[in-house]
């Protein structure tokens, strides 16, 4: 009854969304307000039926109803609560259902927030958002149904699969990721909107930068609890592999952030528009790729969900919206004329534009690297294999590069910079990146690319820290206020720059915290006997003994754990274990962590002999690597700074617009 | 025309390749490796069987044959090609030599999965080092290389074998399917 | 402050070039046997898991592939020859880092074309756009708040 109920949510909120994109249209065209109240009102139906659907899923799988194809797939009867209901998101079909529920959430929210603002845009954002939402209610319609059922009913179900269940991390990181991801489409319908009615002006260009900024929160802090995720859960004591479902989260990532700062560029400046919105089409198309990749079994990926039909929808619709987007971009390119010339060569312009063509450098490499096994078999027929040795070779000389012009861009001042101003702006920083970099030579720190790193951020540092004292002290002499409350009020007043320059805080945190940890890490495998030891840097282990029980949670999950004396800086019991799940014929690591502002000592346990009682451990010192993930939480504050409602702001442009 | 109008290709011009591109890719299976040993000569092996006696590939020499990697653990795929070996090994005894080669596998595991499945009358390698699984190149169980009498590499099979697939590949080693 | 600034830059700089010819002075140690095996480690491809290096993966393929590499570094085989032996069985596509010199130039020659493309864009633009008129956007408006913060009466 409930799944029925669930498929028929699905079928009507089709139907909903395919009334809402038509009537939008008619209302568009028309401007009919009574029609257009109708579209929304189908908008917010459609969201309302894929939330119940939903539930009728988590529903299933809870009460573990394995008429349900989907719930026995991706169910047992000893599955515990948290991970029944996280199954939503964990196999194809489920995952297209829960992305639905957030895709219609953001139309929802959009189209309730703008009702009554924006009334020639409006009308168009909302096709754009029904006609996308339209399509994964369509997929979920045709070809990935997941409220098929299976007769005859089994007794018990295959269970999550063990990855998925090994974590409650799961139960965040696809969340997050998928709120970035169908964010996307915000921007995107905003960017057609303004196509195809002409109003491409500033106005427009502020409400697509807020509603980047949104879903970029979310995409990067997904992407930061995705590695997080790997680190914590495969047990390779690494947090990035360049996967090509890792790389399909950053791509869109990577292209909204070239989109923030040109933006930039072009609400200053009236200039780069026609690029600023081939931005806002690529990342959407990419958000598009990326599903694809996750989705239709063309790459090879630990992501990658059971190779379905539902890779021909998502390439047709990734070709269909490519082309008509591209198609209503060089229809109104006349009116995407740069108002002003771009300024000097050594302004902040161009330090900026700089920062877009490697960005879209870094997107390309990223996605060459990606489909090159594609591309190489559709032209030779042969396989090939593109890893971290390539993509990390490739990416950092154009990180590095990213990171110099962090520094770079803010101390310009648009237009043009006298070579005094950059003499005055540079040569402290300057001279505190090299400061640096012998203290930290003289302090015993080798290799070129911590220390160049180390030497970048700090340089980048200084500037910013440079901006905010110049701007703090000029507050402080002319309104008499003392310094903290000169910086306080500095920031609010100008969230947008301070909240960026935040974010470029985070940036530097992560960029130190990555060059460090993976060039100066250190790891040790051995085999050990019960009472043998190891060290490995300050640490001892002592390996005491075996213990093979079933999970307490779910007693079909049998654990053997090595059981561990950690002695050096921390201390204390640990356990590493492996797992076996009755629905995986490879066993789980479930490595153990010991964090520290430092360095983290990760432990997994890589093989055991029941006979002997011996273990074979996997031991690394992996430096600063909770700085990544602080790093990571900083780049998304300063975010969120920046996109702070300003009262300040909102009151003079109330009273700009009503003089 | 208009030289402004010339930027319309640009739709086609991006559209068509990366069209291309993604339905090309849907047609490849990723998991398909083709094997650079193919037309080579097979790789030899020695050592132990699963019933302790030595085997060699030298042994296979003068007649095709088909080196079948599998494991107990392997489930259903194994569990799938096994009747498929058997009636192979049925129909064919005479003309046709079989080794089964164990990937990353305990004895007891297989002598399990053997009495559970159906007991096999060619020797089984126990590939303790998993040497034997890297000199063939093998990804992961199961798979079947089909060697002809020369001891040339024809032909390698990913995946449970079916009816199909050897009566195929046994044409390929010019024998009767 | 001002009349230090020179001498502060030369010494700093001074200081950095020392440095490195320290580095580059300093006999680079020849890597180990142990260090060969895990730099050919981690350029293989894991033959039975997604995207990770045999250096990293977990599984038993794994394992029998680095012991294979310890036993032949040790056997007197240059990594070269190990690397070639596993391309000989598993194909190129053993290869997380491809050979094939396509896949290492068309990014750079991307990231070149892109830097040309800008400064012809740079060049063209700045010298034929007509100046903008004077109506004030509301990022000019932003603009101008903001340069009279930075100022500030």
């Amino acid at each position: 009854m409930i799944p029925t109920l669930g498929h028929l949510a699905v079928v009507i909120g089709l139907a909903a969304t395919a009334y809402a994109a038509g009537a939008f249209i008619l209302g568009g065209r028309s401007g009919d307000a009574a029609v257009l109240a109708s579209a929304r009102r189908a908008v917010y139906a459609a969201f309302g039926l894929v939330a119940f659907a939903c539930l009728a899923m988590v529903l299933s799988l809870l009460t573990h109803d394995f008429s349900v194809l989907y719930v026995a797939r991706n169910n047992a009867t000893t599955t515990p609560p948290f991970y029944s209901v996280i199954s939503l998101w964990a196999a194809l079909e489920g995952s297209i259902l829960f992305w639905t529920l957030l895709a219609s959430g953001w139309a929802s929210l959009v189209l309730y927030r703008y009702r009554a603002r924006l009334p020639a845009l409006m009308p168009w954002v909302g096709a754009t958002l029904a006609l996308g939402t339209a399509f994964f209610f369509a997929v979920m319609a045709w070809p990935s149904d997941p409220f098929v059922r299976v007769t005859p009913i089994g007794l018990e179900g295959n269970g999550p699969n063990a990855l998925l269940q090994n974590h409650p991390f799961m139960g965040l990181h696809p969340p997050l990721l998928y709120l970035g991801y169908t964010g996307m489409a915000i921007p995107f319908a905003f960017g057609m909107a303004a196509l195809i009615t002409r109003r491409t002006d500033e106005e427009w260009l502020a409400v697509v930068r807020r509603w980047t900024l949104v879903p970029w929160i979310f995409l990067t802090a997904g992407i930061v609890a995705g590695a997080w995720w790997s680190y914590a859960v495969l047990g390779w004591g690494g947090y990035w592999a360049w996967d090509p479902v890792e790389n399909a989260a950053l791509l869109p990532w990577l292209t909204a952030t070239a989109f923030i700062h040109s933006s930039m560029v072009a609400e200053r400046r009236g200039t780069l528009r026609t690029w600023t919105h081939a931005l806002v089409i690529a990342t959407f198309v990419l958000t598009l790729v990326g599903t694809f990749l996750t989705r239709s079994g063309v790459v090879n990926s630990v992501h990658a969900f059971t190779t379905s039909g539902i890779g021909a929808w998502f390439a047709t619709a990734i070709l269909v919206t490519l082309g008509v987007a591209l198609g209503l971009l060089i229809w109104r390119l006349p009116d995407l004329r740069d108002r002003r010339p771009p300024g000097a060569v050594v302004s902040r312009e161009s330090a900026f534009l700089f920062n877009n063509v490697l960005f879209l450098g870094v997107t390309f490499a990223v996605l060459f690297g990606t489909l090159y096994p594609v591309l190489v078999e559709a032209l030779s027929g042969a396989k090939a294999s593109v890893g971290a040795p390539w993509f990390n070779r490739v990416n950092a000389p154009i990180f590095v590069a990213l990171l110099f012009l962090t520094g770079v861009g803010p101390a310009l001042p648009w237009g043009g910079a006298s070579w005094a101003t950059v003499r005055e702006r540079f040569a402290v920083p300057i001279l505190s990146g090299v400061g640096v970099v012998v203290a930290a030579w003289a302090l015993g720190v080798r290799g070129a690319a911590p220390l160049g790193i180390l030497g970048l951020a700090t340089f980048v540092l200084v500037v910013m820290g440079d901006e905010v004292v110049r701007g703090a002290r000029s507050r402080a002499r002319s309104r008499g206020e003392a310094a903290p409350l000169a910086v306080l009020r500095l920031a609010t007043r100008n969230r947008r720059r301070y909240g960026g320059y935040l974010a470029h805080v985070g940036i530097c945190v992560m960029a130190v915290a990555i060059a460090v940890s993976a060039t100066l890490g250190s790891d040790r495998t051995a085999t050990l006997g019960e009472g043998e030891s190891l060290s490995i840097g300050p640490y001892t282990l002592t390996y005491d003994k075996l213990v093979t029980e079933p999970l307490a949670s779910d007693p079909r999950v049998i654990e053997t754990r090595a059981e561990l004396t950690l002695a050096g800086p921390q201390s204390g019991a640990i356990a590493t274990a492996l797992r076996d799940y009755p629905n995986s014929s490879t066993a789980i690591a479930t490595p153990v962590v010991r964090t520290g502002l430092g360095e983290d000592l990760y432990v997994t346990l890589l093989g055991y002999n029941p006979a002997t009682r011996t273990a074979t451990l996997h031991v690394f010192i992996n430096p600063l690597v909770m700085w990544i993930w602080s790093g990571g939480a900083i780049v998304a504050l300063g975010a969120l700074f920046a996109i702070w409602p300003d009262r300040r702001r909102m009151a003079v442009e109330a009273a700009v617009a009503g003089a | 025309m208009r030289l402004s109008r010339l930027r319309w290709l640009l739709v086609p011009l991006v559209v068509m390749p990366v069209g291309w591109l993604l339905f090309t890719g849907l047609g490849h299976d990723p998991r398909l490796i083709p094997s650079p040993l193919v037309g080579q000569p097979m790789p030899a092996f020695s050592g132990t069987t699963l019933e302790g006696d030595r085997f060699s590939s030298a042994d296979l020499a003068g007649k095709p044959a088909i080196v079948n990697f599998w494991a107990s653990y392997c489930i259903p795929a194994c569990v799938d090609e096994h009747p498929v070996l058997l009636d192979l090994a049925a129909g064919h005894g005479g003309e046709l030599q079989m080794v089964g080669v164990l990937v990353n596998d305990t004895p007891d595991g297989a002598r399990g999965f053997l009495a559970r499945y159906g007991q096999v009358s060619w020797p089984n390698m126990l590939n303790a080092d998993g040497n034997i699984t890297i000199d063939y190149g093998v990804t992961g169980p199961p798979e079947t290389f089909f060697v002809d009498a020369r001891g040339i590499v024809v032909a390698r099979h990913v995946g449970p074998l079916t009816a199909a697939v050897v009566a195929r590949e046994l044409a390929s080693l010019g024998l009767e399917p | 402050m001002r009349r230090l600034a020179l001498p502060v830059a030369i010494a700093a700089l001074l200081a950095l070039g020392g440095l490195v010819v320290i580095e580059l002075m300093r006999p680079a140690a020849e890597p180990t046997q142990a260090e060969q095996a895990r730099q050919i480690a981690g350029e293989l491809r894991c033959p039975d898991c997604q995207a990770l290096s045999v250096a990293e993966s977990q599984t038993a393929a794994a394992a029998a592939i680095r012991q294979q590499i310890v036993e032949q570094l040790a056997a007197g085989q240059t990594p070269e020859q190990v690397r070639a032996y596993f391309v000989a069985r598993y194909g190129e596509w053993i290869l997380l880092a491809p050979t094939s010199p396509f896949a290492w130039w068309v990014p750079a020659a991307a990231i070149m074309v892109g830097v040309g493309v800008f400064a012809w864009w740079w060049r063209r633009d700045g010298a034929t756009v007509a100046p903008a008129p004077a109506a004030p956007t509301s990022g000019m408006r932003e603009q101008i708040r903001d340069e009279a913060e930075r100022l500030d009466a």
